[in-house]
């Protein structure tokens, strides 16, 4: 769907991204996760097409660079910035590209939107009065007009409440469940973790792992590690295999209580970087 | 076409839901437009007059009349070899009033005693009747100061004593008694006048006028236009309206592009299947149609509420298109060069402002000293003022009005290109 061959961008003498490779398949959630200055919207830039790489390659969909128009005609990008007009109405942002993008049946395809983002009872509101997590949803709706097979999500919870937050994240999954291809940068671990099939894990401009979280966890996580309390002391040991060490532990009696905290994307980063992802 | 007209309609939401940019666009250069009205109606500028003046005369006292204008501390002359060419001057502008001395100067000054007259003609642009009145006052009093030294001329004043003894001698209404009494004045005048060339003196003649005596005339007529209707002082406010409501309108234009590059939108626009130059003509278009509204909102409100006329109305609506045109590339030139919405809030506007001031925004171009006039120069609304005036009051030839449509053109075709490279620099950036 979307292919990233040895791409390389810098800013001045920053270096943005540096040899990045990735291939997003048909029909999945990537999520591309890193701490904040780790080259994901750049990432994103490249993707669209508005941004030249300085050397390597994107293809999407088989079709070519995004740079083509036509090609970049299959993505919807919402950006990290709410790239909406306040002094108009929900409607009218959203028949504006609807407008500019020549579809036939806007005013359809307008209100189906609004209602999945289901803000169909504010469309006639100016969106200078919506909240932030309001705004997002309007932002990622207007991502969609066009109805296109690949998304790019750019940090599409930045700075909103927990409750718009599961609202946007239920959001992605029905777009999921509908076949889009979504791309989705976060710095937010459990929402990688929740939404995403495969993780890119990135940092420095570079692709330092990719795979499921379980894939990812197994290769860096290390063991788990498994807290048995007994006549008020705690135990801990660590293991490959929690659950046999759990059994283990019971089979010797007196156990009251028992935690297993296993590995995470959190010990993945740190293995992979040698520091945490929220620093 | 669809995505140009897509993106005009929504700049025009954009900016008519905008109050401030509302006022600023249309509200502030009526307002501009009807204050002016009457200033300008009440009293002209405190600058000197500026004056075209032509001597058809090759005579001393013309010559010294002539000089002493130009030496006036209350004028600036430029002189002009004929009439029409003096007429030019007041009709584009560049001169408040045309002052002709005749060829028969000299022959109405010999003629003085004898019902003649220095005869002068004034021809006043008729947006500046109130310096009519001193323009007038000024011209009787240099002309009374040529007389004693016309007095003081041998010739002069025999040729004038012989033609003032000669009307005496033929007039018939005259009794024999009178006829003598008034040769005898001829002498004693033409004996005072000899005792004036030996000693070389020449005392002030101002103010010798009384009764049936008129040694000066000064005649004042308005420019003639070359088609009928009414003129007033509201022909020279509505292109300062316009130059303030163009203003407005490209700076809130220009703005407006700077914060859709800074704040992402101009991205997701360019994601859609349009080039960036469908993008700028959108734009573009939104602005040339608001400042288009603009300068129609302002003459109409001259036509219909202070009654002015539109003296070509053709090349009425190629100059606004012009300047609408021009205004727009500068628009577009203003958001390439700025990087910020502050930049383009604050330097933009203020760079518009000041060139709006020099190029006739608060004074009307003719009432500024020499030096603004020469800086007025640089500023594009100098040239969409002269672009307006010429046909709407002024009925310039149509040759006189290429110039300023060709640097309009320019000015828009550069400001495009211009800004539209230094947008995409940004952009990649």
């Amino acid at each position: 769907m979307l292919a990233f061959r040895d791409i390389r961008k810098a800013f001045g003498s920053t270096l943005a991204v540096d040899g990045l490779s990735l291939e997003v398949r048909k029909g999945e959630v990537f999520g591309l996760l890193g701490p904040n200055g780790a080259g994901k919207s750049t990432t994103i830039g490249i993707a669209t097409g508005l941004l030249a790489p300085d050397a390597g390659s994107v293809d999407l969909l088989g079709l070519g660079s995004p740079t083509n128009a036509r090609v970049r005609m299959h993505l919807g990008l919402a950006p990290q910035e709410i790239t909406l007009y306040g002094e108009l109405t929900a409607r009218e942002n959203l028949q504006f590209l609807a407008d500019l993008y020549g579809l036939a049946s806007a005013k359809a395809r307008v209100d189906e939107l609004l209602a999945l983002v289901e803000l169909d009872t504010r469309a006639d509101e100016r969106t200078a009065g919506f909240s932030g997590g309001m705004k997002r949803r309007l932002n990622l709706a207007a991502a969609l007009v066009h109805d296109p097979q690949l998304v790019l999500l750019d940090e599409p919870t930045a700075g909103v409440d927990p409750q718009s937050r599961n609202r946007i994240l239920e959001l992605v999954r029905t777009l999921a469940s509908r076949g889009k291809t979504i791309v989705y940068t976060t710095h937010y671990m459990e929402e990688a973790a929740k939404i995403c099939d495969r993780i890119g894990i990135v940092d420095h401009g570079r692709m330092l792992d990719v795979g499921t979280v379980a894939e990812l966890i197994a290769r860096h996580g290390g063991n788990s590690t498994v807290t048995v309390e007994r006549n008020g002391a705690e135990e801990r040991v660590v293991t490959a295999d929690p659950v046999a060490e759990v059994a283990r532990q019971f089979a010797s009696g007196g156990v009251t209580g028992v935690r297993i905290d296993r590995a995470d994307l959190e010990s993945v980063f740190l293995a992979l970087t040698g520091r945490s992802l929220r620093e | 076409m669809k995505a140009i007209l897509a993106i005009a309609r929504k700049d025009l939401r954009l900016m008519f839901r905008d109050k401030g940019d509302v006022f600023f666009t249309f509200v502030f250069p009526m307002l501009m437009a009807v204050l002016f009205g009457f200033v300008f109606g009440g009293q002209g500028g405190g600058s000197k007059i500026t004056l075209a003046l032509v001597n058809e005369s090759s005579s001393k006292i013309a010559t010294s009349l002539a000089d002493d204008l130009s030496n006036d501390a209350s004028f600036e002359v430029t002189r002009h070899d004929t009439r029409e060419g003096a007429m030019n001057a007041v009709r584009s502008g560049k001169a408040a009033a045309a002052v002709v001395l005749p060829a028969s100067i000299e022959e109405g000054a010999g003629a003085m005693f004898g019902g003649g007259g220095m005869q002068i003609d004034c021809v006043i642009d008729p947006t500046r009747r109130a310096e009519a009145g001193l323009i007038q006052g000024k011209l009787n009093e240099l002309a009374f100061r040529q007389f004693p030294r016309m007095m003081a001329d041998p010739a002069q004043s025999k040729r004038m004593f012989d033609q003032m003894r000669s009307s005496i001698e033929s007039s018939k209404d005259l009794s024999p008694g009178q006829k003598l009494a008034g040769a005898a004045l001829a002498a004693a005048g033409e004996s005072f006048s000899r005792s004036l060339s030996s000693d070389g003196a020449a005392n002030g003649g101002a103010g010798a006028a009384g009764g049936g005596f008129s040694p000066v005339q000064v005649k004042v007529e308005e420019l003639p236009r070359r088609k009928g209707g009414p003129r007033s002082s509201f022909d020279v406010s509505t292109p300062v309206g316009i130059v303030w409501g163009i203003a407005g309108c490209i700076g809130a234009f220009a703005a407006s592009l700077v914060v859709e590059r800074a704040r992402g939108t101009l991205s997701r626009l360019r994601l859609a299947p349009i080039s960036r130059m469908h993008l700028l003509a959108g734009k573009g278009l939104a602005c040339f149609i608001t400042t288009m509204l603009v300068q129609a909102l302002l003459i109409l409100l001259a036509v219909l509420g202070f009654r002015c006329s539109i003296a070509q109305p053709a090349m009425l609506l190629a100059g606004c298109t012009m300047a609408a045109f021009a205004f727009t590339g500068l628009a577009m030139l203003i958001a390439g060069l700025c990087k910020t919405e502050a930049e383009a809030n604050g330097a933009g506007r203020g760079a518009l402002l000041v060139l709006a001031l020099i190029g006739g925004g608060t004074i009307p171009l003719f009432f500024m000293p020499p030096v603004l006039q020469t800086l007025s120069y640089a500023s594009p609304f100098r040239w969409a003022v002269l672009a307006i005036e010429g046909p709407f009051w002024r009925d310039l030839a149509v040759s006189e009005q290429v110039a300023p449509l060709a640097i309009l053109f320019a000015i828009g075709a550069g400001g495009f290109l211009v800004g539209a490279r230094l947008g995409a620099l940004r952009e990649a950036r």
